[in-house]
């Protein structure tokens, strides 16, 4: 799937597509995902994702690499982060303020962290 | 497939009309131009995480100060358990990710021309630009504040610097036995909690070294709004009767000769003042015509992209927003990160992520060792157009040891996501 077709037949879409740079790369492969419910072209779900990681950062440190108390993320095995956010939210798993923030994020969600997560070297 | 047409189509309009299609041109010609103003928690982190997502766009961020004094701990040399030294940031790694900074002050804006103006004349022209002035003070609000400011008699402490070194060292001068007075406006303004935090600390000084001394809050609120719980079983169990917090009391007038502070209710004699004034957002928010809200002191802003609804091109970060959410440098950090990613999206004539999150914690300290947390997740819903608050927030009804340490760590890691 393309950038085109994801935008071809919305109404700006023409508007949109001159606005990109010849300099932009749009990847071959990108399906279609959900976020919060809704389809999204893959677009929207990689800033998606890089975004919400990003707001991890101010307490896992900057790329998740913490430099305090607070447990690092950066290369964790990701079946383990995405198991975690789970055993928060039930609370299997104790937490000081992770049970709130895994009742705000989504199933999907944990998994899209625990891979960007696990990929950072 | 199906996309979320309905929010994309609200979104793309006509704004997305006209946000993309002047870019096209510089575009072409080369790299878009972001101006950034004020390195605090939301200027600082928009600046860098553009250039780290985005190394094409070009980002210049003005700032008249030569380094950052960071608030968050500033409660904490206040108190006695931390020097300035331990809340001065350096800007010096700044550049280092292709930022160019300008050491000066934004002092207009023309939105038609897109160009900022600065102090020292220079006039900067951009493709977007990013407003992260922080809070200006309303002292006229409350009769006497300047003149008792200008005396050095009454402060704020509430941007950290030099007041931050004058209210420790008056009360380091104030006799045991003495008043500390400290106010605080109502919501919404700069961190809600901060005041009881700064009492907790005080009152922990008095306990060790002035035992004979009591706190007076006037507090604008109706309660200890923030933390309430955690922060009264502190000051019960650590410093019983040092606090006494006075609900529904504004400030309304201030003598620095005869050190009396007048509420809508009282007057307080007290050997050392400190009164947050109301506050909104910074005057170059007002230049730039954003300033809009319905009583004219923070800056509504679409929830996706940060821009003023009024004022094409010009966004908002951080504690001048008007918002629900808090005014604090972790939400303006986040926001600073939507906006920026926002930004990449829209340059490179993609669609911004239409659903952004904002997570929110805080932590106070109560003592040296004690600490407790509030934490919240925001969610933008592009229907209703407002980030609505997720189930299950709230705040710890304790503060304990291990949250000291997290607390710990979050300034650490805060600082070096801004400006590391
Ligand atoms: C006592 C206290 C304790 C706090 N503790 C916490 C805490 O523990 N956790 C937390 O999350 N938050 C805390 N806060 C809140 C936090 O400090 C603010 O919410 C945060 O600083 C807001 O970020 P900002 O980017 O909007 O503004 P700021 O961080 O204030 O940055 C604004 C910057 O803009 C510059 N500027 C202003 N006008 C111009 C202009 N015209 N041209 C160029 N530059 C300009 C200023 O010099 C400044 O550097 C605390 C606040 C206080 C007062």
């Amino acid at each position: 799937m393309t950038l085109k077709s994801v935008l071809s037949g919305v109404a700006c879409a023409a508007l949109c597509l001159s606005a990109v740079s010849p300099g932009v790369v749009v990847a071959a492969e990108e399906k279609p995902c959900l976020i919060a419910g809704w389809q999204n072209p893959a677009s929207i779900c990689a800033a998606h994702t890089k975004t919400i990681a990003a707001t991890c950062f101010i307490c896992h440190g900057p790329n998740g690499k913490s430099i305090g108390a607070v447990p690092s993320l950066a290369g964790q095995d990701k079946a383990y982060l995405a198991e975690a956010m789970r055993d928060f939210k039930s609370g299997k798993r104790e937490s000081t303020v992770m049970k709130k923030y895994a009742l705000g994020y989504s199933d999907s969600e944990y998994d899209d962290l625990a891979a960007y997560f696990a990929a950072i070297k | 497939m199906t996309i979320n047409r309905r929010s994309f189509l609200k979104y793309s309009g006509a704004s997305l009309a006209a946000t993309l299609a002047p870019q096209l041109a510089f575009a072409m010609a080369g790299k878009p131009h972001v101006v950034v103003v004020g390195a605090g928690f939301g200027g600082a982190t928009c600046a860098k995480y553009l250039r780290m997502w985005d190394p094409n766009i070009q980002v210049t961020l003005i700032e008249p100060n030569a380094q950052f004094y960071s608030c968050p701990m500033s409660n904490w040399v206040i108190g006695g358990m931390r020097t300035m030294d331990d809340i001065v940031k350096s800007y010096a790694n700044l550049p280092g990710y292709g930022i160019k900074m300008v050491q000066d002050t934004a002092v207009g804006v023309d939105a038609n021309k897109r160009v900022v103006t600065t102090g020292k004349g220079q006039k900067i022209s951009y493709d977007r630009l990013v407003l992260a002035p922080g809070i200006e003070f309303m002292t006229d609000q409350i009769e006497g504040f300047a003149e008792g400011e200008a005396a050095g008699k009454v402060l704020h402490a509430w941007k950290a610097g030099p007041q931050t070194l004058a209210l420790r060292k008056q009360l380091e001068a104030m006799p045991d036995g003495g008043v500390f007075v400290i106010a605080s406006p109502p919501p919404p303004g700069r961190c809600v909690s901060g005041p009881y935090e700064r009492a907790s600390l005080v009152a922990q000084y008095f306990k060790r070294n002035k035992p004979k001394s009591k706190i007076i809050m006037l507090d604008g609120h109706f309660d200890v709004v923030s933390k309430g719980p955690m922060f009264k079983a502190a000051w019960k169990k650590l410093y019983p009767g040092m606090i006494d917090h006075r609900p529904y009391n504004l400030v309304t007038k201030v003598d620095h000769k005869s050190m009396i502070v007048t509420s809508e209710f009282e007057d307080v004699k007290a050997d050392v003042i400190n009164i947050v004034p109301k506050q909104r957002a910074g005057a170059i928010c007002a230049s730039a015509g954003v300033r809009t809200d319905t009583a004219g002191v923070w800056c509504p802003v679409n929830g996706v992209t940060y821009e003023a609804p009024n004022v094409p091109f010009v966004h908002i970060l951080g504690d001048s927003v008007a918002s629900n959410m808090p005014k604090s440098a972790h939400v303006s950090n986040n926001q600073a990160k939507i906006c920026a990613a926002a930004l990449v999206e829209m340059f490179n004539g993609r669609e911004p992520n239409p659903y952004p999150v904002i997570g929110s914690t805080s932590y106070s300290a109560t003592s040296d060792e004690t600490s407790g947390p509030i934490a919240v997740v925001m969610r933008y819903d592009p229907d209703k157009e407002a980030y609505i608050r997720q189930p299950g927030g709230g705040a710890a009804d304790l503060s304990d040891e291990l949250n000291f340490a997290y607390n710990l760590s979050w300034f650490e890691n805060i600082w070096a996501d801004t400006f590391g």
